[in-house]
Protein backbone atom coordinates (compact mmCIF):
# COMPACT_ATOMS: atom_id res chain seq x y z
CA UNK A 1 0.00 0.00 0.00
CA UNK A 2 1.40 3.25 -1.19
CA UNK A 3 1.16 6.04 0.88
CA UNK A 4 2.80 8.99 -0.78
CA UNK A 5 5.22 8.76 1.65
CA UNK A 6 8.56 7.87 -0.22
CA UNK A 7 10.47 10.35 -1.59
CA UNK A 8 14.18 10.71 -3.11
CA UNK A 9 17.66 11.92 -1.24
CA UNK A 10 17.11 15.03 -3.80
CA UNK A 11 13.58 15.95 -2.92
CA UNK A 12 14.14 15.27 1.35
CA UNK A 13 17.15 17.23 0.89
CA UNK A 14 14.66 20.28 -0.82
CA UNK A 15 12.15 19.87 2.03
CA UNK A 16 14.61 21.70 4.09
CA UNK A 17 14.82 25.44 3.29
CA UNK A 18 17.42 28.25 4.32
CA UNK A 19 17.11 29.13 7.69
CA UNK A 20 15.48 25.70 9.02
CA UNK A 21 15.57 24.66 12.45
CA UNK A 22 16.92 20.57 12.03
CA UNK A 23 17.42 17.78 14.84
CA UNK A 24 18.50 14.34 13.71
CA UNK A 25 18.84 10.71 14.75
CA UNK A 26 21.80 9.01 16.47
CA UNK A 27 24.60 9.41 18.61
CA UNK A 28 28.00 11.01 18.17
CA UNK A 29 29.37 8.59 15.21
CA UNK A 30 26.36 6.68 14.63
CA UNK A 31 23.35 6.78 12.78
CA UNK A 32 23.28 10.05 11.02
CA UNK A 33 21.60 11.17 8.23
CA UNK A 34 24.88 11.55 5.99
CA UNK A 35 23.56 11.26 2.75
CA UNK A 36 21.17 13.13 3.35
CA UNK A 37 23.79 15.97 4.71
CA UNK A 38 25.70 15.77 1.84
CA UNK A 39 22.92 16.59 -0.40
CA UNK A 40 22.26 19.61 1.73
CA UNK A 41 26.35 20.83 1.04
CA UNK A 42 25.61 19.68 -2.74
CA UNK A 43 21.97 22.23 -2.76
CA UNK A 44 24.39 24.92 -0.73
CA UNK A 45 21.70 25.23 2.16
CA UNK A 46 22.39 28.20 3.91
CA UNK A 47 21.13 29.77 7.22
CA UNK A 48 20.37 26.33 8.96
CA UNK A 49 19.64 26.43 13.02
CA UNK A 50 20.68 22.96 14.61
CA UNK A 51 19.34 21.88 17.53
CA UNK A 52 20.33 18.58 18.38
CA UNK A 53 21.05 16.43 21.87
CA UNK A 54 24.54 15.67 20.64
CA UNK A 55 26.72 16.53 17.24
CA UNK A 56 29.20 14.24 15.13
CA UNK A 57 30.31 14.44 11.54
CA UNK A 58 26.71 15.47 10.38
CA UNK A 59 27.59 18.46 12.17
CA UNK A 60 31.11 18.97 11.23
CA UNK A 61 30.09 18.26 7.59
CA UNK A 62 27.41 21.19 7.39
CA UNK A 63 29.09 23.35 9.80
CA UNK A 64 32.32 23.07 7.31
CA UNK A 65 30.64 23.83 4.36
CA UNK A 66 28.83 26.92 5.86
CA UNK A 67 25.30 25.69 5.92
CA UNK A 68 24.64 26.31 9.81
CA UNK A 69 24.30 30.03 11.68
CA UNK A 70 23.28 28.74 15.09
CA UNK A 71 24.26 25.47 16.70
CA UNK A 72 22.60 24.48 19.83
CA UNK A 73 23.94 21.64 21.98
CA UNK A 74 26.43 20.49 23.91
CA UNK A 75 28.97 17.94 22.59
CA UNK A 76 30.76 17.77 18.72
CA UNK A 77 33.52 15.79 17.78
CA UNK A 78 34.27 12.20 16.36
CA UNK A 79 35.04 10.18 19.69
CA UNK A 80 38.07 8.14 19.14
CA UNK A 81 38.84 9.50 15.49
CA UNK A 82 38.98 13.04 16.21
CA UNK A 83 38.90 15.06 19.20
CA UNK A 84 36.62 17.55 18.67
CA UNK A 85 34.75 19.68 16.02
CA UNK A 86 37.39 21.31 14.58
CA UNK A 87 35.38 22.60 11.93
CA UNK A 88 32.88 24.04 14.85
CA UNK A 89 36.07 25.67 16.63
CA UNK A 90 37.11 27.37 13.85
CA UNK A 91 33.76 29.06 13.08
CA UNK A 92 33.40 30.05 16.86
CA UNK A 93 37.11 31.42 16.80
CA UNK A 94 35.70 33.73 13.46
CA UNK A 95 32.39 34.41 15.32
CA UNK A 96 30.83 32.97 12.22
CA UNK A 97 28.52 31.18 13.87
CA UNK A 98 26.15 31.37 17.25
CA UNK A 99 26.78 27.91 19.69
CA UNK A 100 24.92 27.57 22.69
CA UNK A 101 25.78 25.28 25.29
CA UNK A 102 23.86 23.40 27.68
CA UNK A 103 24.43 20.02 29.40
CA UNK A 104 23.80 16.53 27.66
CA UNK A 105 21.22 16.37 30.01
CA UNK A 106 19.47 19.24 29.40
CA UNK A 107 19.57 18.88 26.08
CA UNK A 108 18.08 15.21 26.70
CA UNK A 109 15.56 17.06 28.83
CA UNK A 110 14.46 20.09 26.09
CA UNK A 111 13.79 17.45 23.64
CA UNK A 112 11.91 15.21 26.06
CA UNK A 113 9.59 18.23 26.75
CA UNK A 114 9.19 19.26 22.88
CA UNK A 115 7.77 15.99 22.50
CA UNK A 116 5.54 15.82 25.64
CA UNK A 117 4.07 19.18 24.02
CA UNK A 118 5.25 20.71 27.46
CA UNK A 119 6.97 24.44 27.32
CA UNK A 120 10.01 23.45 29.26
CA UNK A 121 11.41 20.96 31.40
CA UNK A 122 12.91 20.86 34.99
CA UNK A 123 16.15 19.12 35.84
CA UNK A 124 19.17 19.78 38.87
CA UNK A 125 21.82 19.32 36.51
CA UNK A 126 24.77 21.63 35.81
CA UNK A 127 24.15 23.40 39.13
CA UNK A 128 26.77 25.77 39.89
CA UNK A 129 28.58 25.84 36.04
CA UNK A 130 29.23 28.19 33.71
CA UNK A 131 26.46 26.89 31.13
CA UNK A 132 23.96 29.44 33.93
CA UNK A 133 26.49 32.10 33.69
CA UNK A 134 23.97 34.89 32.11
CA UNK A 135 26.91 36.51 30.01
CA UNK A 136 27.28 33.65 28.48
CA UNK A 137 23.50 33.16 26.60
CA UNK A 138 24.69 33.96 22.95
CA UNK A 139 21.16 34.15 21.36
CA UNK A 140 20.48 36.24 23.59
CA UNK A 141 23.22 38.58 23.30
CA UNK A 142 22.57 38.12 19.33
CA UNK A 143 19.02 39.28 20.01
CA UNK A 144 17.49 36.35 18.91
CA UNK A 145 14.95 35.17 21.29
CA UNK A 146 12.14 36.14 20.07
CA UNK A 147 10.23 33.26 21.91
CA UNK A 148 8.82 31.16 18.97
CA UNK A 149 11.49 28.56 17.60
CA UNK A 150 13.99 30.39 19.84
CA UNK A 151 12.83 30.48 23.46
CA UNK A 152 12.73 34.02 25.35
CA UNK A 153 15.09 32.62 28.28
CA UNK A 154 18.04 30.26 27.46
CA UNK A 155 16.96 28.85 31.01
CA UNK A 156 15.10 29.83 34.23
CA UNK A 157 15.81 28.93 38.26
CA UNK A 158 12.92 27.99 40.39
CA UNK A 159 13.06 26.66 43.74
CA UNK A 160 10.66 23.06 44.05
CA UNK A 161 7.20 24.55 45.21
CA UNK A 162 6.06 20.84 45.96
CA UNK A 163 8.11 19.32 48.02
CA UNK A 164 11.26 22.24 48.97
CA UNK A 165 13.92 19.83 47.08
CA UNK A 166 15.87 23.52 46.73
CA UNK A 167 17.14 24.86 43.54
CA UNK A 168 16.04 23.41 40.41
CA UNK A 169 16.52 24.58 37.00
CA UNK A 170 14.03 25.52 34.11
CA UNK A 171 15.15 24.65 30.28
CA UNK A 172 13.17 25.09 27.30
CA UNK A 173 11.34 22.99 25.38
CA UNK A 174 13.35 22.13 22.01
CA UNK A 175 11.10 23.06 19.33
CA UNK A 176 12.82 22.14 15.70
CA UNK A 177 11.18 22.86 11.72
CA UNK A 178 12.16 18.95 10.63
CA UNK A 179 14.03 16.25 12.15
CA UNK A 180 15.94 13.82 9.46
CA UNK A 181 16.20 10.13 11.15
CA UNK A 182 18.76 7.17 9.46
CA UNK A 183 17.57 3.69 10.69
CA UNK A 184 17.75 0.33 9.88
CA UNK A 185 13.91 -0.07 8.60
CA UNK A 186 10.60 1.45 8.36
CA UNK A 187 7.69 0.92 6.75
CA UNK A 188 5.72 1.61 3.92
CA UNK A 189 3.40 3.74 5.91
CA UNK A 190 6.10 5.11 8.31
CA UNK A 191 6.16 3.01 11.18
CA UNK A 192 9.85 2.84 12.28
CA UNK A 193 12.45 -0.26 13.82
CA UNK A 194 14.99 0.81 15.05
CA UNK A 195 17.81 -2.04 16.25
CA UNK A 196 20.14 -1.51 18.91
CA UNK A 197 20.21 1.62 21.27
CA UNK A 198 17.78 4.44 20.33
CA UNK A 199 19.25 7.08 21.42
CA UNK A 200 17.35 9.89 21.53
CA UNK A 201 15.44 9.15 18.51
CA UNK A 202 11.73 9.12 19.62
CA UNK A 203 11.77 12.18 21.57
CA UNK A 204 14.01 14.09 18.12
CA UNK A 205 11.54 12.60 15.92
CA UNK A 206 8.30 13.83 18.01
CA UNK A 207 9.97 16.90 18.43
CA UNK A 208 9.88 18.60 15.19
CA UNK A 209 7.02 19.19 12.81
CA UNK A 210 8.27 17.55 9.83
CA UNK A 211 9.84 14.31 10.24
CA UNK A 212 11.93 12.95 7.53
CA UNK A 213 13.23 9.09 7.46
CA UNK A 214 16.07 7.53 5.76
CA UNK A 215 16.20 3.95 6.10
CA UNK A 216 18.86 0.98 5.11
CA UNK A 217 15.74 -0.85 3.57
CA UNK A 218 11.72 0.03 3.27
CA UNK A 219 9.76 -2.76 4.36
CA UNK A 220 6.17 -4.21 3.90
CA UNK A 221 4.52 -1.99 6.80
CA UNK A 222 2.65 -5.40 7.73
CA UNK A 223 5.59 -7.08 8.33
CA UNK A 224 6.48 -4.34 11.21
CA UNK A 225 3.42 -4.61 12.85
CA UNK A 226 3.69 -8.38 13.40
CA UNK A 227 5.64 -7.46 16.34
CA UNK A 228 4.70 -3.61 17.48
CA UNK A 229 6.33 -3.87 20.51
CA UNK A 230 9.85 -4.08 18.56
CA UNK A 231 8.82 -0.60 17.17
CA UNK A 232 10.02 2.92 17.80
CA UNK A 233 8.33 5.36 16.45
CA UNK A 234 4.51 5.24 15.14
CA UNK A 235 3.38 6.06 11.31
CA UNK A 236 1.87 8.89 11.77
CA UNK A 237 4.50 10.68 13.75
CA UNK A 238 6.62 10.06 10.11
CA UNK A 239 5.93 12.72 7.22
CA UNK A 240 8.38 10.98 4.84
CA UNK A 241 10.36 7.99 4.11
CA UNK A 242 13.33 7.68 2.02
CA UNK A 243 15.39 4.24 0.98
CA UNK A 244 19.23 4.52 0.98
CA UNK A 245 21.22 1.76 1.83
CA UNK A 246 24.41 2.34 3.38
CA UNK A 247 23.32 6.05 4.06
CA UNK A 248 24.87 6.51 7.76
CA UNK A 249 28.34 6.16 6.41
CA UNK A 250 30.96 7.09 7.62
CA UNK A 251 28.81 6.91 11.14
CA UNK A 252 27.92 3.01 11.74
CA UNK A 253 24.49 1.90 12.17
CA UNK A 254 23.92 -1.31 14.55
CA UNK A 255 24.10 -4.67 12.97
CA UNK A 256 24.23 -3.57 9.59
CA UNK A 257 27.92 -1.63 9.22
CA UNK A 258 30.62 -0.75 11.58
CA UNK A 259 31.97 2.90 11.79
CA UNK A 260 34.36 4.25 9.79
CA UNK A 261 37.18 5.29 11.34
CA UNK A 262 39.83 5.69 8.96
CA UNK A 263 37.09 8.19 6.75
CA UNK A 264 36.56 10.06 9.85
CA UNK A 265 40.36 10.23 10.95
CA UNK A 266 40.99 11.94 7.63
CA UNK A 267 37.99 13.76 7.73
CA UNK A 268 39.46 15.43 11.48
CA UNK A 269 42.96 15.47 10.13
CA UNK A 270 42.08 17.28 6.61
CA UNK A 271 39.15 19.53 7.61
CA UNK A 272 41.23 22.11 10.65
CA UNK A 273 41.72 24.60 7.93
CA UNK A 274 39.19 26.02 5.35
CA UNK A 275 40.44 24.98 2.25
CA UNK A 276 41.25 21.57 3.93
CA UNK A 277 37.37 21.60 4.23
CA UNK A 278 36.67 22.47 0.78
CA UNK A 279 39.18 20.39 -0.87
CA UNK A 280 37.38 17.10 1.25
CA UNK A 281 33.99 18.59 -0.13
CA UNK A 282 35.48 18.42 -3.44
CA UNK A 283 36.88 14.80 -3.11
CA UNK A 284 33.64 13.17 -1.29
CA UNK A 285 30.80 15.30 -1.96
CA UNK A 286 30.34 17.96 -5.01
CA UNK A 287 29.74 16.01 -8.37
CA UNK A 288 28.61 12.72 -6.38
CA UNK A 289 25.16 11.29 -6.02
CA UNK A 290 24.78 8.75 -3.24
CA UNK A 291 25.52 5.80 -5.47
CA UNK A 292 28.73 7.30 -6.69
CA UNK A 293 29.95 8.02 -3.35
CA UNK A 294 29.44 4.09 -2.34
CA UNK A 295 31.38 3.11 -5.72
CA UNK A 296 33.90 5.40 -4.54
CA UNK A 297 34.07 3.91 -1.14
CA UNK A 298 34.44 0.87 -3.45
CA UNK A 299 33.23 -2.93 -2.19
CA UNK A 300 36.48 -4.36 -0.23
CA UNK A 301 35.77 -1.14 2.22
CA UNK A 302 32.12 -1.71 3.14
CA UNK A 303 32.44 -5.32 3.01
CA UNK A 304 35.31 -4.85 5.84
CA UNK A 305 32.77 -2.58 7.80
CA UNK A 306 29.45 -4.95 7.23
CA UNK A 307 28.60 -6.01 10.80
CA UNK A 308 28.52 -9.66 11.81
CA UNK A 309 25.00 -10.26 11.71
CA UNK A 310 25.67 -12.52 15.28
CA UNK A 311 27.42 -9.54 17.12
CA UNK A 312 25.86 -6.77 15.29
CA UNK A 313 29.19 -5.70 14.82
CA UNK A 314 32.32 -5.50 12.13
CA UNK A 315 35.03 -7.93 12.85
CA UNK A 316 37.18 -7.21 10.35
CA UNK A 317 37.15 -3.27 10.83
CA UNK A 318 40.70 -2.28 11.95
CA UNK A 319 40.34 -0.07 14.48
CA UNK A 320 43.51 -0.01 16.93
CA UNK A 321 47.41 1.05 16.44
CA UNK B 1 51.53 -14.16 36.53
CA UNK B 2 48.74 -13.66 39.43
CA UNK B 3 48.72 -10.76 41.70
CA UNK B 4 52.49 -9.53 42.30
CA UNK B 5 53.10 -6.23 40.64
CA UNK B 6 54.83 -6.08 37.53
CA UNK B 7 58.50 -4.18 36.99
CA UNK B 8 58.55 -0.42 35.45
CA UNK B 9 60.25 -1.85 32.03
CA UNK B 10 56.77 -4.19 31.96
CA UNK B 11 54.52 -0.95 31.85
CA UNK B 12 53.38 2.33 30.53
CA UNK B 13 51.86 5.39 31.85
CA UNK B 14 48.69 4.43 30.73
CA UNK B 15 47.99 0.58 32.10
CA UNK B 16 49.32 2.47 35.21
CA UNK B 17 46.35 5.04 34.89
CA UNK B 18 44.29 2.52 33.67
CA UNK B 19 45.01 0.52 37.21
CA UNK B 20 44.49 3.13 39.67
CA UNK B 21 41.17 4.05 38.10
CA UNK B 22 39.88 0.36 37.92
CA UNK B 23 40.75 0.44 41.81
CA UNK B 24 38.67 3.45 42.73
CA UNK B 25 35.55 0.96 41.91
CA UNK B 26 34.32 -1.10 44.59
CA UNK B 27 32.05 -4.39 43.71
CA UNK B 28 28.86 -4.31 43.43
CA UNK B 29 28.53 -0.46 42.26
CA UNK B 30 26.64 1.48 39.73
CA UNK B 31 29.55 3.18 37.81
CA UNK B 32 28.53 5.60 34.73
CA UNK B 33 31.40 5.35 31.90
CA UNK B 34 32.56 8.02 29.29
CA UNK B 35 34.61 6.59 26.10
CA UNK B 36 37.87 5.67 26.04
CA UNK B 37 40.77 4.91 29.40
CA UNK B 38 37.60 5.44 31.67
CA UNK B 39 35.69 2.18 29.96
CA UNK B 40 38.84 -0.35 29.83
CA UNK B 41 39.57 0.61 33.55
CA UNK B 42 35.88 0.38 34.64
CA UNK B 43 36.12 -3.25 32.53
CA UNK B 44 39.14 -3.89 34.09
CA UNK B 45 37.70 -3.37 37.34
CA UNK B 46 34.35 -5.89 36.39
CA UNK B 47 37.34 -8.69 35.61
CA UNK B 48 39.18 -8.40 38.84
CA UNK B 49 38.09 -7.21 41.85
CA UNK B 50 34.74 -5.75 41.00
CA UNK B 51 32.62 -8.83 39.28
CA UNK B 52 29.14 -7.17 40.18
CA UNK B 53 29.40 -3.41 39.23
CA UNK B 54 26.75 -2.37 37.05
CA UNK B 55 27.79 -0.55 33.68
CA UNK B 56 25.65 2.13 32.12
CA UNK B 57 26.61 4.47 29.28
CA UNK B 58 24.89 7.14 28.28
CA UNK B 59 23.81 6.43 24.90
CA UNK B 60 21.37 4.07 26.57
CA UNK B 61 23.04 0.43 27.44
CA UNK B 62 22.36 -0.33 31.07
CA UNK B 63 24.12 -3.54 32.81
CA UNK B 64 25.96 -4.21 29.21
CA UNK B 65 29.05 -6.97 29.33
CA UNK B 66 30.47 -6.20 26.23
CA UNK B 67 33.16 -9.25 25.38
CA UNK B 68 35.02 -6.47 23.03
CA UNK B 69 35.77 -2.42 24.10
CA UNK B 70 33.30 0.06 22.32
CA UNK B 71 35.03 3.30 21.19
CA UNK B 72 32.15 5.04 21.91
CA UNK B 73 29.35 4.57 24.17
CA UNK B 74 26.84 4.83 20.95
CA UNK B 75 28.93 1.64 19.99
CA UNK B 76 27.04 -1.54 18.90
CA UNK B 77 29.86 -3.44 20.89
CA UNK B 78 28.35 -1.71 24.09
CA UNK B 79 24.84 -3.34 24.21
CA UNK B 80 25.96 -7.23 24.11
CA UNK B 81 24.94 -8.90 27.46
CA UNK B 82 23.46 -5.93 28.30
CA UNK B 83 20.35 -6.26 30.79
CA UNK B 84 18.55 -3.05 28.66
CA UNK B 85 19.28 -1.47 25.51
CA UNK B 86 17.06 1.85 25.64
CA UNK B 87 18.16 5.62 24.88
CA UNK B 88 19.18 8.54 26.68
CA UNK B 89 16.28 9.71 27.80
CA UNK B 90 16.89 6.35 30.42
CA UNK B 91 20.15 6.80 30.99
CA UNK B 92 20.31 10.54 32.29
CA UNK B 93 16.82 9.56 34.36
CA UNK B 94 18.83 6.87 35.94
CA UNK B 95 21.70 9.46 37.09
CA UNK B 96 19.40 12.09 38.17
CA UNK B 97 17.30 9.49 40.16
CA UNK B 98 20.36 8.67 42.19
CA UNK B 99 21.23 5.47 40.93
CA UNK B 100 25.09 6.37 40.14
CA UNK B 101 27.47 5.55 42.42
CA UNK B 102 30.39 6.42 40.61
CA UNK B 103 31.43 8.43 37.40
CA UNK B 104 34.29 8.21 35.40
CA UNK B 105 35.25 11.53 33.32
CA UNK B 106 38.30 13.28 31.55
CA UNK B 107 38.88 16.51 31.49
CA UNK B 108 40.97 19.59 29.30
CA UNK B 109 41.91 21.53 32.69
CA UNK B 110 40.69 21.25 36.46
CA UNK B 111 40.88 23.83 39.38
CA UNK B 112 41.67 23.13 42.94
CA UNK B 113 38.07 22.83 43.90
CA UNK B 114 37.61 20.00 41.28
CA UNK B 115 35.84 22.12 38.87
CA UNK B 116 36.36 20.79 35.40
CA UNK B 117 36.70 22.32 31.92
CA UNK B 118 36.01 21.07 28.72
CA UNK B 119 34.20 23.73 26.90
CA UNK B 120 36.81 26.25 25.51
CA UNK B 121 40.37 27.46 26.21
CA UNK B 122 40.78 31.25 26.95
CA UNK B 123 37.56 33.99 27.04
CA UNK B 124 34.68 32.22 26.71
CA UNK B 125 33.38 35.03 24.15
CA UNK B 126 36.25 34.90 22.37
CA UNK B 127 37.91 31.72 22.25
CA UNK B 128 41.49 30.34 21.71
CA UNK B 129 40.24 26.91 21.18
CA UNK B 130 36.71 25.66 21.14
CA UNK B 131 36.56 21.84 22.62
CA UNK B 132 33.96 19.26 22.20
CA UNK B 133 31.92 20.62 25.06
CA UNK B 134 30.15 19.76 28.10
CA UNK B 135 28.53 16.25 26.58
CA UNK B 136 27.50 14.59 29.50
CA UNK B 137 30.49 15.20 32.20
CA UNK B 138 28.31 17.93 34.18
CA UNK B 139 25.41 15.61 34.16
CA UNK B 140 27.29 12.54 35.62
CA UNK B 141 29.22 14.98 37.96
CA UNK B 142 26.01 16.70 39.21
CA UNK B 143 24.23 13.71 39.88
CA UNK B 144 26.63 10.45 40.81
CA UNK B 145 28.07 10.06 45.19
CA UNK B 146 31.80 10.09 43.51
CA UNK B 147 33.25 10.92 40.16
CA UNK B 148 37.15 10.10 39.36
CA UNK B 149 38.40 12.53 36.38
CA UNK B 150 41.67 10.69 34.55
CA UNK B 151 43.66 13.71 32.78
CA UNK B 152 47.06 14.24 31.25
CA UNK B 153 49.18 16.61 33.78
CA UNK B 154 50.03 19.73 32.13
CA UNK B 155 51.17 22.69 34.71
CA UNK B 156 48.49 25.09 32.42
CA UNK B 157 45.88 22.35 33.00
CA UNK B 158 45.97 22.39 36.75
CA UNK B 159 44.54 26.08 37.22
CA UNK B 160 43.18 27.96 39.93
CA UNK B 161 40.61 29.21 37.62
CA UNK B 162 39.74 26.88 34.60
CA UNK B 163 38.42 29.08 31.31
CA UNK B 164 35.20 27.92 31.57
CA UNK B 165 33.91 25.74 34.73
CA UNK B 166 31.78 22.96 32.52
CA UNK B 167 31.41 20.51 34.86
CA UNK B 168 30.77 20.99 39.19
CA UNK B 169 33.26 20.87 41.94
CA UNK B 170 32.66 20.87 45.46
CA UNK B 171 32.77 25.06 45.04
CA UNK B 172 30.61 26.09 42.63
CA UNK B 173 28.79 29.62 41.35
CA UNK B 174 25.70 30.73 42.70
CA UNK B 175 24.26 32.42 39.42
CA UNK B 176 22.99 35.10 38.77
CA UNK B 177 25.15 36.76 40.81
CA UNK B 178 28.06 33.61 40.02
CA UNK B 179 29.44 33.77 43.88
CA UNK B 180 31.13 30.98 44.82
CA UNK B 181 29.51 28.48 47.69
CA UNK B 182 29.77 25.03 48.34
CA UNK B 183 28.22 22.53 46.33
CA UNK B 184 26.03 21.45 49.60
CA UNK B 185 24.64 25.09 49.79
CA UNK B 186 23.35 24.72 45.94
CA UNK B 187 22.33 21.26 44.71
CA UNK B 188 19.87 21.05 47.97
CA UNK B 189 17.86 17.72 48.24
CA UNK B 190 19.67 16.98 44.95
CA UNK B 191 23.04 16.67 46.53
CA UNK B 192 24.93 13.24 46.57
CA UNK B 193 28.55 13.88 46.54
CA UNK B 194 31.50 15.05 43.82
CA UNK B 195 34.58 14.70 42.32
CA UNK B 196 36.55 12.08 44.80
CA UNK B 197 39.80 11.70 42.94
CA UNK B 198 41.55 12.89 39.62
CA UNK B 199 44.43 10.54 38.66
CA UNK B 200 46.56 12.32 36.23
CA UNK B 201 49.15 11.34 34.34
CA UNK B 202 51.90 12.46 37.48
CA UNK B 203 49.72 11.16 40.66
CA UNK B 204 46.23 10.72 42.22
CA UNK B 205 45.01 13.58 44.05
CA UNK B 206 42.05 13.14 46.67
CA UNK B 207 39.78 16.41 48.19
CA UNK B 208 39.35 17.45 51.45
CA UNK B 209 36.15 16.21 52.84
CA UNK B 210 34.87 19.42 54.35
CA UNK B 211 36.99 22.36 52.54
CA UNK B 212 36.52 20.41 49.43
CA UNK B 213 40.37 21.27 48.28
CA UNK B 214 42.58 19.26 46.23
CA UNK B 215 45.33 17.03 47.77
CA UNK B 216 48.24 15.19 47.03
CA UNK B 217 47.59 11.37 47.47
CA UNK B 218 49.90 9.59 45.18
CA UNK B 219 52.88 9.94 43.12
CA UNK B 220 53.51 7.79 40.20
CA UNK B 221 56.87 5.91 40.25
CA UNK B 222 59.51 8.07 39.27
CA UNK B 223 57.92 11.24 40.27
CA UNK B 224 58.24 13.25 43.89
CA UNK B 225 55.89 15.33 45.41
CA UNK B 226 58.19 18.41 45.29
CA UNK B 227 58.05 17.84 41.29
CA UNK B 228 54.60 17.47 40.99
CA UNK B 229 54.22 20.55 42.95
CA UNK B 230 55.72 22.32 40.32
CA UNK B 231 52.91 21.12 37.94
CA UNK B 232 50.34 23.40 39.40
CA UNK B 233 49.50 26.60 39.04
CA UNK B 234 48.03 26.77 42.04
CA UNK B 235 49.02 25.94 45.91
CA UNK B 236 49.20 22.17 46.14
CA UNK B 237 48.51 20.35 49.47
CA UNK B 238 51.51 17.96 49.78
CA UNK B 239 51.07 17.42 53.40
CA UNK B 240 49.03 14.26 53.16
CA UNK B 241 51.03 12.37 50.60
CA UNK B 242 50.46 8.46 51.27
CA UNK B 243 53.32 7.05 48.82
CA UNK B 244 53.64 5.81 45.75
CA UNK B 245 50.92 4.38 43.23
CA UNK B 246 50.78 1.33 43.40
CA UNK B 247 52.05 -0.29 40.07
CA UNK B 248 50.13 -2.64 37.65
CA UNK B 249 49.68 -6.65 38.69
CA UNK B 250 51.10 -8.62 36.15
CA UNK B 251 47.20 -10.25 36.37
CA UNK B 252 45.73 -6.52 35.25
CA UNK B 253 48.35 -6.43 32.42
CA UNK B 254 46.98 -9.35 31.08
CA UNK B 255 43.72 -8.46 31.07
CA UNK B 256 44.10 -5.20 29.64
CA UNK B 257 46.45 -6.29 26.80
CA UNK B 258 45.20 -9.84 26.07
CA UNK B 259 41.42 -9.97 26.70
CA UNK B 260 40.18 -6.12 26.93
CA UNK B 261 42.08 -3.83 24.15
CA UNK B 262 44.30 -6.44 22.46
CA UNK B 263 43.66 -4.27 19.68
CA UNK B 264 45.82 -1.16 21.70
CA UNK B 265 42.67 0.98 20.73
CA UNK B 266 43.46 3.35 24.39
CA UNK B 267 46.19 1.51 25.48
CA UNK B 268 49.09 0.87 23.73
CA UNK B 269 51.43 -2.28 24.69
CA UNK B 270 55.10 -0.80 26.12
CA UNK B 271 57.73 -2.73 24.41
CA UNK B 272 61.00 -1.67 26.53
CA UNK B 273 64.45 -2.68 26.00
Amino acid sequence: MGTGKRITLQQAAEIIKDGSSLTFSGFTIWRRPMAIVFELIRQQRRGLHLIEVNGGPHTEFLVGAGCVDIWESCWVGHELYGKYGANLSRKVGNKEIIVEDYSHAEMMFRFAAGAAGAPYAVTQTSLGTDIHNPEYDMLGRAGKRDGKRIPKHKYLFTDDPFYGAGPQVLVPAAKADIAIMCVQQVGEEGTVRVNGQYYSDPEAARTADITIVMAEEIVPEEYLRREADRNTITSFEVDYIVECPYGAHPTGMFGRYDVDGAFLKDFYGRTRTQEGFDDFAKEWIMGLDHLGYLEKLGWPRMLTLKANTALNYSTGVKRGQ
Amino acid sequence: MGREYANPEEYGLADLLCCAASREVQDNEIVFAGTGLPMVAIMLAQKTHAPNLKLIFEAGTLDGRPPAIPTSVGDARCEMGASRASGLYDAFSIAQRGYVDLGFLGGAEVDEYGNVNTTCIGDYLNPELRLTGSGGNPDINSFAKRTVFIMVHEKRRFTPNVSYITSPGWRVKKWPEGDFVHRRELYGAAYRGGPSAVISTAGVFRFDGETGRIYLDTCHPGKTPQEITEMCHFDLDISRVSGETLPPTREELHFIHDVLDPEQIFIPKVTKG
